[in-house]
């Protein structure tokens, strides 16, 4: 008897801590990665207050956002903060000729339909999904991007909740 | 094992199970390094309109290209032959585009002819090569051994190969295409006067009556004519079209008639000289007509005497009762249509008894008629005898006249060994290829240099028999190329300014673009004068110069007289008692001739009949294949007088026990991974058949015979045909 009600336990215990480590992103590494680049949005977006479509410049007419090219960076780093030795890897990515391997911190699984033009021409702010990036040394996710979050937003803005809206 | 440690242990795996779901799965996200040119947004795509030139058809289709990247391809709906359909060959040259095994630059062959062994070269040396070549047969004073070897090409291309063999001073331009209907032309000449090919209005015809012609497959214009069919059946509120399908085998277009009539084959001319025979002497046929065409009743039925119902039903093994119902109903029904298709065209008594089927359009009143038949306005006037010019190229590359071959396509695959074509094509001592996979032709190539894929190409598709309107559909270029290819026509073009003198004047032009644009004008210049650069970019957009204006001047007029076609008894290579049976070869309805075998779309695209994929197999009807002790899947031999091969066998209930079919297009030696060494190519099997001392196309004319070697034919299917197409559902 003592044997089944300790497995029990021990089960209960396993599926609690599973279920905890779930919600509860104590793993970092998704949400806020380790840039090849570290970047900062505060400096950019933040301090020198940029705004957003600067260099995101596809968002108001695309799917995606959209990050700037490699090329684009450069143009303006040619004359600010060179020496630095953030900028310096910059630079030997351009003379390199490689593109700089960001790491994707917001993607929707392949089944949702996302364009970005939508939402910026709805009026959107960018902070209502993407948080405070400005104060971000490093870019973190601060929401979790689940349909039931997509769908409450939706309802807000009376919006269309049809299930072709975003599967199709 | 304790109780301590199995917790011990369980509690590892599961942590360690829960560390792998905790690592990261963040994607990369690439930046462009220099942002790319205006008109590429990342995540919006750009639809460009070009033209399929997979086939003759010649559709007009419609490409998604998102961040330069070809994606997806569907039918322009602004085409008149397509209208926005597409058939699944269409749909499968984006694989041709990005093929693993593409040759990505020029090859220069360095082992034994056949080896495959190439080294890569740069187009500067290719060229030199080629150029080399070139003068060196125009310096020894014969520049008539030079032979160039296409599909059967037309507008802009056709001009162009055309004035380069005519200034470099050789007459051996051959296009030779297994299926091409040179057999239509011909018979349309005899008959109506004019080499043409034939629009056939199926959308609106009543009653359809095809003799061997598989339209929803493989016949002239295949996604024409099954969007017709499809309206001709379904688009009339009161009417229905029938369909009644003459022919062995029970094709895809076979199972979706309304009646198979399953003829001996050869027999298909003397069924429709009964029909004929029929409505004649029972007065059912269009008075008016017959009378404009200069006929009359009494001469023809005199000449026709002998094509009474127990012959007729005795010769092509049909019921007496049946061919009598379907004379009836054909010439009952107005409009009412008969088509002559491959499975009768390639008989030894083919082109007769084409002409005899066309009679029966003459008699039902449909020449020039809505539900009938029209010349087709869009393609201009073709070969009518490329199988003789074939033979006699073999004669000469054979005799060693020959020293030269450029060869545009894969005729090592695709002409049949029975003509002996492979073996005087060795006797060639220096062959070019212009294929972008390294096909059969190309394996023995002394160079090659590779082609752009359709989707990177600029052209001109002047489709064949598909309508009645003038078209001209243009490809371009929907993205950059992916590799150091270059445009085949480019190629002769560079070849024939550096050779110089006439040459150079013959073709003008910088670059074939620039001819084309040039022809396009010429073309653009009768029907308007706007701007030439917005009106090419119109063109461009709409894909292609659609003219609605119907042809008028050319309909069609009887020129065939009152005498009666008479096809002659079907003669077969391989005699009855050793070959018992009819070998029919119909193109499959992936690959067409073969050229679809390197895609792998196609490759897994189950036969619409046998659902088998990826291979080639043998059809066997079930009572054949019981007395030969054949079950379904087994391997088998088939002999021919001309050769043996070993596939796999369909037992199949929708095919005359008398005979066998097995489908074109399989048995590459090569031509990239997914067709190298796969199923067998049936055409070794051909034997040709004489008419006096001459050979003949006569595709279907070959009998065969059949062993069990094992049962294990690793045939693979997709379904169980058995179950769908039940021998007590199909009565032979």
């Amino acid at each position: 008897m003592w044997l089944i009600s300790g497995l029990l336990v021990v089960l209960v215990g396993v599926l609690a801590v599973l279920a905890f480590m779930y919600v509860l992103p104590l793993d970092s590494r998704d949400r806020a990665p380790v840039q090849p680049i570290s970047f900062s949005h505060k400096k950019h977006a933040g301090d020198n207050a940029i705004p957003c479509l600067f260099c995101h410049r596809l968002a108001p007419k695309s799917t995606v956002a959209g990050i700037p090219a490699v090329a684009d960076c450069r143009a303006c780093h040619l004359f600010i903060a060179q020496n630095t030795p953030e900028i310096k890897k910059l630079m030997t990515y351009w003379e390199n000729k490689e593109p700089i391997p960001w790491v994707r911190v917001y993607s929707v699984p392949d089944f949702v339909y996302f364009p970005h033009k939508m939402h910026i021409r709805a009026g959107l702010n960018c902070a209502t999904c993407h948080g405070d990036v400005a104060s971000m040394e490093r870019i973190t996710r601060g929401v979790k991007i689940k349909m039931g979050w997509c769908l409450n937003c939706h309802r807000q803005h009376k919006a269309s909740i049809d299930c072709w809206t975003c599967h199709k | 094992m304790d109780r301590r440690t199995f917790l011990q242990l369980s509690g590892i795996t599961a942590a360690s199970a829960l560390l792998a779901g905790c690592k990261s799965a963040n994607e990369k996200l690439i930046p462009y390094l220099i942002p790319p040119d205006e008109g590429v947004t990342p995540g919006i795509a750009n639809f460009y309109a070009s033209s399929c030139r997979f086939c003759p058809a010649g559709c007009g289709i419609l490409v998604r290209v998102s961040e330069g990247r070809a994606k997806k391809i569907e039918g322009n709906p602004l085409h008149p032959v397509n209208r926005g359909k597409l058939c699944a060959r269409g749909h499968a040259i984006l694989q041709e585009l990005y093929h693993p095994d593409r040759i990505k630059q020029p090859l220069k062959r360095t082992g034994a002819r056949g080896s495959g062994e190439f080294k890569t070269i740069s187009w500067e040396e290719g060229l030199d090569l080629l150029t080399g070549n070139l003068k060196t047969l125009k310096e020894q004073k014969s520049p008539g051994s030079l032979a160039l070897l296409t599909p059967e090409l037309r507008g802009t291309l056709a001009e162009l190969t055309t004035r380069f063999m005519r200034s470099f001073g050789s007459p051996h331009h051959l296009s030779f295409e297994l299926h091409s209907p040179d057999w239509l032309r011909l018979a349309n000449r005899q008959n109506y006067g004019q080499t043409g090919l034939p629009f056939y209005d199926v959308a609106e015809t009543r009653y359809l009556l095809s003799f061997g012609a598989d339209i929803v497959e493989s016949h002239l214009s295949p996604v024409q004519y099954g969007y017709a069919f499809g309206k001709m059946r379904q688009a009339r509120d009161t009417v229905r079209g029938h369909f009644t399908y003459i022919g062995g085998r029970m094709s895809l277009t076979a199972a979706s008639a309304d009646r198979w009539m399953p003829a001996r084959p050869g027999s298909e001319g003397v069924l429709a000289l009964g029909l004929a025979r029929l409505i004649l002497a029972e007065s059912l046929y269009d008075k008016a007509a017959l009378a404009s065409s200069g006929l009359h009743a009494e001469e023809l039925l005199k000449g026709l005497r002998s094509y009474d119902l127990p012959r007729v039903a005795q010769e092509t093994g049909l019921a007496q009762a049946a061919i009598a119902e379907v004379a009836r109903e054909f010439a009952s029904t107005r409009p009412a249509l008969a088509m002559a298709g491959e499975a009768v065209a390639f008989q030894s008594n083919g082109p007769e008894s084409v002409r005899a089927i066309q009679m029966l359009n003459v008699l039902s009143g449909s020449l020039n008629r809505p539900g009938g038949i029209y010349p087709d306005a869009g393609s201009p006037e073709g070969p009518t005898n490329s199988f003789d010019e074939l033979i006699s190229l073999v004669k000469k590359m054979h005799g060693g006249q020959m020293r030269m071959a450029m060869i545009y396509g894969d005729p090592v695959h695709t002409v049949p060994p029975a003509t002996g074509f492979q073996e005087a094509l060795a006797k060639v001592p220096y062959l070019v290829s212009f294929s972008s996979l390294l096909d059969d032709t190309a394996l023995l190539a002394d160079l090659v240099l590779p082609d752009h894929a359709g989707l990177e190409s600029w052209g001109d598709v002047i489709p064949m028999a598909g309508t009645r309107e003038g078209v001209i559909g243009l490809m371009q270029p929907v993205v950059t190329p992916l590799f150091d290819t270059r445009q085949f026509p480019d190629v002769l073009m560079t070849a024939a300014s550096e050779l110089g003198g006439e040459m150079k004047s013959a073709l003008p032009f910088p670059s074939y673009l620039e001819m084309l644009r040039a022809d396009v004008k010429k073309q653009r210049a009768v029907s308007g004068s706007k701007d030439f650069e917005a009106a090419w970019v119109d063109l461009l957009r709409q894909g292609g110069i659609f003219t609605s204006n119907h042809h008028q001047s050319g309909d069609y007029k009887w020129s065939g007289g009152e005498k009666i076609p008479e096809p002659a008894k079907p003669r077969f290579a391989g005699n009855e008692k050793e070959f018992p049976f009819n070998l029919s070869l119909y193109p499959s309805t992936a690959f067409f001739d073969g050229r679809g075998a390197p895609l792998p779309w196609l490759q897994q695209l189950p036969d619409p009949m046998t659902t088998a994929v990826w291979g080639s197999w043998v059809e066997i009807n079930p009572k054949t294949a019981a007395e030969l002790g054949i079950s379904f899947g087994d391997l088998v031999e088939v002999t021919s007088p001309q050769g043996s091969l070993r596939v796999p066998a369909v037992i199949y209930p929708g095919i005359r026990p008398d005979m066998v079919a097995i489908p074109l297009g399989q048995g590459h030696h090569d031509a990239g991974r997914y067709a190298k060494g796969r199923g067998a190519n049936p055409l070794q099997l051909l034997a040709m058949t004489m008419e006096g001392s001459v050979l003949q196309p006569s595709w279907n004319a070959t009998r065969v015979r059949m062993t069990r070697i094992s049962e294990k034919g690793e045939l693979v299917t997709t379904g169980h045909p058995q179950g769908s197409y039940r021998s007590d559902l199909i009565e032979i």
